[in-house]
């Protein structure tokens, strides 16, 4: 994961957008829970910068 | 092995230009075991390269390939094609795989994406150390198989120097230093009568000294029968 | 830019995230549409290729759960 972020940085994304979260499958809630902090977090930082230049070539 | 570095994507984009069409080429031998530039790499640095230049809003065409060995000339000619129709290569190899490619195909742009450090062995997972420098006339047999060129900071061949401190060299203490080690082991092995023998100074006209260096086995030559 | 667009590709480990989402949807539990789930038969199958890949076809995020 720190591998990833870092290649994520160089690349000019923000390293926020990839995180690891850990638990056992009765967790339910806390699959409910990093599901609504990572969207939360990607909405903060906004659409992948990529997108819309993929929009651009179209 | 050989062990490589990758170079840092900014450096990589610097070397790589305005080309448009890139080729990351990558080496399935001594890169891919040192994590450097195998087909894995390969596809990392081809990924990266394409996301930070669209990001820079100068999107390039980049592929990858990786042959078994950029070293020889019958593994180069498996990727003859995508090499010839790119604008640059950018080699994954050690400097003999860049140099490889760029003696093979003429008229290729080729650089190179790594750093090629030395001769040396994993010694734990995440960690490559030196072992060889490759000086022409192996000299392990003196001190139990281990090279006091290669792992004596100051290549001595008579003992440590005064700056060898419990263990350690005087360049760092992180560095063991390299005739303890040869002390150590001699003694362990009970042949530490082998150290009384006197070793005249080296003749460093078989390392790199004496300039580019290059064997010629006569009895695996095919020229020879042409003629 | 509304929640609903964005891609958040979640990784999930079958027997442990994945059997949670699962739970959470039986137990008709709400999470936000933009994470999309993708199973993986372990999260030692997670891949940095596979994360790059996710970014450069447009996904917003990815999170890796097991």
């Amino acid at each position: 994961m720190e591998y990833l972020q870092s290649l994520l940085k160089e690349i000019g994304l923000e390293p926020e957008r990839a995180r690891m979260f850990n638990l056992s499958a009765a967790m339910a809630g806390k699959f409910v829970e990093a599901a609504k902090e990572m969207t939360e977090k990607v909405t903060e930082l906004g659409p992948n910068p990529l997108k819309s230049k993929m929009k651009d070539e179209r | 092995m050989i062990v490589a570095e990758q170079k840092s994507l900014e450096e990589i984009k610097k070397l790589v230009g305005n080309a448009k069409k890139v080729l990351v080429a990558g080496c399935g031998t001594c890169v891919t075991v040192c994590f450097a530039g195998g087909s894995r790499e390969a596809a990392i640095v081809s990924a990266e390269l394409r996301m930070s230049t669209k990001l820079a809003g100068d999107p390039k065409e980049v592929a990858d390939v990786t042959v078994q060995r950029q070293c020889e000339w019958e593994y180069l000619d498996e990727i003859a094609e995508q090499v010839q129709g790119v604008d640059v290569v950018l080699s994954l190899g050690c400097g003999v795989g860049v140099q490889a490619i760029a003696e093979h195909f003429p008229n290729v742009w080729v650089v190179p994406g790594l750093n090629t450090k030395f001769m040396g062995l994993p010694t734990e997972q995440g960690v490559w150390a030196e072992r060889c420098a490759a000086c022409g006339d192996c000299i392990l047999g003196l001190t139990g198989g281990i090279c006091p060129i290669a792992r004596c900071s100051k290549s001595l061949l008579n003992g440590p120097c005064g700056g060898s401190l419990d263990g350690h060299c005087e360049i760092n203490a992180e560095v063991p230093c390299g005739w303890q080690l040869i002390y150590d082991r001699l003694k362990s092995m009970g042949k530490l009568e082998v150290l009384m023998e006197i070793q005249a100074p080296k003749n460093w006209r078989t390392s790199r000294d004496g300039g580019p260096r290059k064997i010629v086995r006569e009895d695996l030559r095919l020229v020879s029968e042409e003629k | 830019m509304t929640q609903d667009a964005l891609q958040i590709i979640a990784y999930c480990c079958e027997h442990c995230a994945y059997a949670a989402a699962d739970l959470a949807g039986g137990l008709r539990i709400q999470y936000p549409p933009s994470v999309r789930v993708v199973m993986l038969p372990c999260t030692g199958k997670m891949d940095v290729l596979l994360a790059l890949k996710a970014f450069e076809d447009g996904a917003d995020g990815i999170m890796t759960a097991g």
